[in-house]
């Protein structure tokens, strides 16, 4: 696998990339552990740093975002004292069958320096799309739930958190 | 840091067939953050889960990808729906290769 700098990356090889990750463990996944560190312990991972405008236009490509904040229910302290340890979760009043569901959500925080944290990929056999995790936040900052339909939609929420230590070292 | 990959999961006692239920997984790991010098990121191979493998009777349920931006001793919930007894299985997946497993039974009451 390429890897560009980070300066330098391209949508479209970061996407290849991802792709590429995303079959092997599909089909798979005891193939993938033995993978060379090369291909996966790059700093262009999950997210190179960049600010949230490029991770948006990276992941969605200028595809319109709808206010979700009707259906996504997202879960997030006000304040966070320890920005190592932030509990949030994210709940979607949506169907989950297999023609309508839930295909991915997004958890992105704005001022983090790789703003992408995780992306959780659901299928229909969940019952219900709900994620929760712990996360890492460097400073005080808007943090974005988007979820995509299986249709393609985009949906999105935004909470913001103070935090008071920051959690992500250097 | 011998403790390194346990993973521990908590299924609820009493389901349903057909329940959706809520499932917590802990894992035991540093998921090592970026070292930097001078303002730059080290370019490294750092140590961290970089993928998250959820199946149930032997069915791919969910996925996650996650970096270093989610916390030390990564913490997990989702939900899934038990339709038959059968074998939950979370499988974690680091940068330096390492595949740490745990399961737990769902058995209905």
């Amino acid at each position: 696998m390429e890897r560009p700098s980070t300066a330098e990356i391209t949508r479209r090889a970061l996407l290849r990339a991802l792709g590429a990750l995303g079959l092997s463990g599909l089909l798979a996944p005891g193939l993938a552990a033995p993978r060379p560190a090369s291909a996966q312990g790059n700093l262009a991972n999950l997210g190179p740093e960049e600010p949230v405008d490029a991770t948006m236009k990276r992941l969605f490509d200028g595809r319109p975002i709808k206010d979700g904040a009707a259906s996504i229910k997202l879960d997030l302290p006000l304040i966070a004292e320890n920005g190592a340890v932030v509990p949030v979760s994210v709940e979607v009043t949506a169907p989950m069958t297999p023609q309508n569901h839930v295909k991915a959500i997004y958890i992105i925080s704005d001022k983090n320096r790789r703003p992408l944290n995780a992306k959780f990929n659901l299928t229909p056999a969940m019952g219900q799309a709900y994620v929760g995790t712990n996360l890492r936040l460097g400073e005080s900052t808007d943090v974005r739930a988007v979820v995509e339909m299986s249709d393609g939609t985009l949906l999105q929420a935004k909470r913001e958190v103070k935090v008071t230590v920051g959690g992500c070292g250097g | 840091m011998a403790e390194i990959g346990r993973v521990r999961i908590r299924v609820p006692s009493s389901i349903k067939p057909g329940d959706v239920v809520k499932v917590r997984v802990l894992v035991i790991h540093p998921m090592e953050i970026v070292q930097r010098k001078d303002g730059k990121a080290v370019d490294k191979n750092y140590h961290f889960i970089n993928r998250v493998i959820v199946t149930y009777l032997d069915k791919e349920v969910a996925q996650f990808e996650t970096s270093q931006s989610v916390s030390e001793n990564p913490f997990f919930t989702f939900s899934f729906k038990a339709t038959e007894p059968g074998v939950l299985r979370i499988t974690f997946l680091d940068t330096h290769g390492g595949k740490y497993e745990g399961t737990a039974d769902v058995k209905f009451s």
